[in-house]
C-alpha cells in the first residue's frame, strides 16, 4: 500500500468569538492518496472551507493530527508551515487571489520568488505554465486587465509552478460563467490525468463530477462517499 | 531574494503614489529642516573659528580676569610671565578713558598703553600704520583711524591727553568693521589712541590694571605646557582672580555654546520628523489593511512571516529614505541661501558658508531611512504576523 500523501485524523476546529464558540468541524478523519481527485461537496457553511485551510497548512486545527507524506506537521512552526504550502501545496481560490499591481507572469512567479529562485529560471519556468494554461500572449497583462476565466487559468498557473504534490481548489468556478468554468474543470481533470494529487471543493454538483471521488460534508462531519 | 521583495516594495510605493508622495513630504520637511540648521551651525562655528584664528593665532594665551562683569581687571606681573621657559612675548593690555584735546575737537577716548612686545601680536593682527613712523621714543602717542578723524589731527601734530602734550608719530590704518572692534579682546582699535604703557601709568597713576594679558609662545614649545607654566608664575605672583585661556579652549567654548544651541534648534526640528514618521506608521498601517487579502495570497503561496516583514519595511524605509534624500537636497539649499543672506547683512567679511559635511549627509540618509524603518515596524509586525486564514479570509 502506498503511503498516502495527507492525512487528517480527527480534526475539529472551533471558532472563538467572545463566549461563543462556534464549532466549524466536528471530528474530521480524512485521507487523500497520491493520485487522488477528491471533491468535497456540502452546503454554505458546512466546513469545507475550513477543512482545505487545514488540509493546507494555512490553519491549525483545534484539535487532531495533520499528517503531510506520513509527518506529523501539525504543530511545525509557522516558517516550516510555509515552506511546505510553497513547495508542496498549490492553492486555487474562489475569488481568483491574484495580486492586482503584478503582471500574470509576475504573478505566476510569485511562489518561486519566496523559494529563492534564479530571476531567469523562475521567470522562463512561470511563462511556460502560462502556456500551459494558454495565456501565452497574455503575460504582461495585469489581473484588472484579464477576464474571469483568463484569472482562474493565471491563477491555476501560479499553483503549478513549484511543481507542488498537492492541488487544493476552493469554489475555482464560483465566480466564472458556465462555459469558463468548464473549461477550468476541464484543466483540473487534465492535470489529475497527468499525475497530479486533487482536492476540489464545490457544491455543485456538476463541477463534483469531474473528479474521481465524492465526499460529502455537513455540519462539520465527513458524512460518507457520494 | 531580499533583491526581489526590495523590487516589490518600490513598486508598491509607486503604485500608490498620491499617498507615498504625501508621506515623503512629511519625512522631507523635517529633514530639510534639521539639515539647513546643522549646516548653518557647522558653518557658523567655522567661520568663527577661522575668526579667532585669524584674531589670537594658534599659539597666544588670552589672559583674561575670571571676574563676572565687563568691568573685571587683572594686575599682571609681566616680568615674571616674560621669564617663562618658551614664552616668547607677553603683553597686557590696558585701556583707560582719557581726556583729548585735538586741532579741532575734544573729548573722552580710549587711551591703550602700548608695548613693544605687541609688535609680536600686531604682525599678526594686521595692524598697519596708514601714515607716520611709529613709536620711536615716550611722549608719542598713535591713533586710530577714526580716532584721528574726530579730534581732527596729522602726523606730526601735538595732542594733549590729560593736561600732557603728546605728539602724533603714527596713524592706523581703519580696521575693518567687525574685526577692529574685536581686536585685542574687545578693544575697539579704530576709536583708540596709544601711548608707551609707562606714560599711561604716570596718567592714570594708582593700581597697573589691565583688561587682558596676552602670552604668545616661542616656535616649538608645546602651548599647553606654556599654559600651565603662566598659570603657575600668575598664581605665585598674586593674580589669582585670571584665567588662561587658548586658542583650543577659546574655539572649544564658543563651539561648545554653539553646539548648545544647534542641538536645541535640530531637537526641535527633529520633532516634526517625528510627525513625518508618524506619517509613515499611519500609511502602512494603512497598507496592511488594504494588503490583508494580499499578505493572505503571499502566505498561502509560502512567504514567510520575515518576508512580509521584509517587504513592508522596505516600503516604510524607502519612503523615509527619499524623503530624507530631498530633505537633504533642499536643506542644504535653504542653508545655502540663509547664509547668503546673513552674509550680505551682517557683512561678514568673506561671507560664511553652509557646511556640507560627508557626516551630514550620511548621517540624514541614515537617520532618515531609520525613521522610516522604525515607523514601518509596528505595521510591518502586524502584518507579518497575521494568521494566513484569517487574511485570505479578510473583505
Ligand atoms: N474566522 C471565523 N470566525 C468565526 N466563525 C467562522 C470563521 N470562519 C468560518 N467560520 C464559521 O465556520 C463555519 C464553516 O465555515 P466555512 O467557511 O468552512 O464553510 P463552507 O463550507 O466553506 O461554506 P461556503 O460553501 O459558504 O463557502 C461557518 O459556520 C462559519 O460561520
Ligand atoms: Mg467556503
Amino acid at each position: 500500500m502506498t503511503q498516502p500523501l495527507l492525512r487528517l485524523e480527527g480534526v475539529t476546529k472551533v471558532y472563538r468569538m467572545g463566549q461563543v464558540e462556534v464549532p466549524a468541524l466536528r471530528g474530521v478523519d480524512l485521507t487523500v492518496d497520491p493520485g487522488a481527485f477528491l471533491a468535497i461537496m456540502g452546503p454554505s457553511g458546512s466546513g469545507k472551507s475550513t477543512l482545505l485551510h487545514i488540509a493546507g497548512l494555512l490553519d491549525r486545527p483545534t484539535s487532531g493530527r495533520v499528517l503531510w507524506a506520513g509527518d506529523d506537521v501539525t504543530s511545525l512552526g509557522a516558517a516550516r508551515l510555509a515552506e511546505l504550502r510553497g513547495r508542496h501545496i498549490g492553492f486555487v481560490f474562489q475569488t481568483f487571489n491574484l495580486i492586482p499591481t503584478l503582471s500574470a507572469l509576475e504573478n505566476v512567479e510569485l511562489p518561486l520568488v519566496f523559494q529563492g529562485a534564479r530571476p531567469r529560471e523562475r521567470r522562463q519556468r512561470a511563462a511556460e505554465l502560462l502556456a500551459v494554461v494558454g495565456l501565452a500572449d497574455r503575460q504582461r497583462h495585469r489581473p484588472g486587465q484579464l477576464s474571469g476565466g483568463e484569472r482562474q487559468r493565471v491563477a491555476i498557473a501560479r499553483a503549478l509552478v513549484s511543481d507542488p504534490q498537492l492541488i487544493l481548489a476552493d469554489e475555482p468556478t464560483g465566480n466564472l460563467d458556465s462555459a469558463a468554468g468548464r473549461e477550468i474543470l476541464e484543466m483540473l481533470r487534465g492535470l489529475n490525468e497527468r499525475g497530479k494529487t486533487l482536492v476540489l471543493v464545490t457544491h455543485d454538483a456538476e463541477a463534483a463530477g469531474v473528479a474521481r471521488n465524492i465526499l460529502r460534508m455537513r455540519d462539520g462531519r465527513i458524512e460518507g462517499e457520494a | 531574494m531580499t533583491r526581489d521583495l526590495f523590487v516589490l516594495a518600490v513598486r508598491n510605493v509607486l503604485h500608490r503614489r498620491l499617498r507615498s508622495w504625501l508621506t515623503v513630504i512629511g519625512i522631507l520637511i523635517g529633514t530639510a529642516a534639521v539639515v539647513a540648521l546643522i549646516s548653518i551651525g557647522q558653518g557658523l562655528q567655522r567661520s568663527i573659528t577661522q575668526q579667532v584664528e585669524q584674531i589670537m593665532g594658534f599659539n597666544t594665551l588670552l589672559i583674561t580676569p575670571r571676574g563676572p562683569g565687563l568691568q573685571a581687571r587683572v594686575q599682571l606681573d609681566l616680568a615674571a610671565l616674560r621669564e617663562v621657559p618658551g614664552v616668547k612675548a607677553a603683553v597686557a593690555v590696558r585701556t583707560e578713558t582719557a581726556f583729548v584735546q585735538g586741532p579741532t575737537r575734544s573729548g573722552f577716548l580710549p587711551l591703550t598703553g602700548y608695548d613693544p612686545a605687541m609688535e609680536e601680536f600686531v604682525a599678526e593682527l594686521h595692524l598697519k600704520l596708514a601714515a607716520g613712523e611709529g613709536f620711536s621714543q615716550r611722549g608719542q602717542v598713535v591713533l586710530g583711524a577714526r580716532a584721528a578723524e574726530l579730534i581732527g589731527a596729522k602726523v606730526g601734530d601735538v595732542v594733549t591727553i590729560e593736561d600732557r602734550p603728546f605728539r602724533v608719530v603714527g596713524i592706523l590704518a581703519a580696521q575693518e568693521e567687525g574685526r577692529g572692534d574685536t581686536a585685542y579682546g574687545g578693544i575697539a582699535v579704530n576709536d583708540s589712541l596709544f601711548v608707551f604703557y609707562e606714560d599711561l601709568k604716570e596718567l592714570f597713576p594708582g593700581p597697573d590694571l589691565a583688561q587682558y594679558g596676552f602670552v604668545k609662545v616661542a616656535p616649538g614649545a608645546e602651548v599647553s605646557a606654556v599654559k600651565a607654566e603662566v598659570e603657575r608664575v600668575l598664581a605665585q605672583t598674586g593674580t589669582t582672580e585670571a584665567e588662561v585661556i587658548g586658542f583650543e579652549e577659546l574655539t572649544q567654548r564658543i563651539k561648545t555654546v554653539l553646539r548648545g544651541v544647534q542641538a536645541f534648534l535640530a531637537g526641535i526640528a527633529g520633532i516634526s520628523i517625528l510627525v513625518g514618521g508618524i506619517g509613515v506608521m499611519n500609511t502602512m498601517y494603512t497598507a496592511v489593511l488594504e494588503r490583508t487579502r494580499e499578505i493572505g495570497v503571499m502566505k498561502a503561496v509560502g512567504a514567510k512571516n520575515s518576508h512580509i516583514l521584509l517587504l513592508f519595511l522596505f516600503e516604510s524605509g524607502l519612503m523615509g529614505l527619499v524623503g530624507g534624500a530631498l530633505g537633504l537636497l533642499v536643506g542644504l539649499g535653504v542653508a545655502q541661501t540663509a547664509a547668503v543672506v546673513v552674509g550680505r547683512l551682517f557683512q561678514v567679511e568673506r561671507g560664511f558658508s553652509a557646511a556640507v559635511s560627508v557626516g551630514l549627509v550620511i548621517g540624514a540618509l541614515l537617520f532618515s531611512f531609520g525613521v522610516g524603518a522604525i515607523s514601518g515596524l509596528l505595521p510591518a509586525r502586524r502584518a507579518a504576523l497575521l494568521p494566513p486564514v484569517e487574511a485570505l479570509r479578510y473583505e
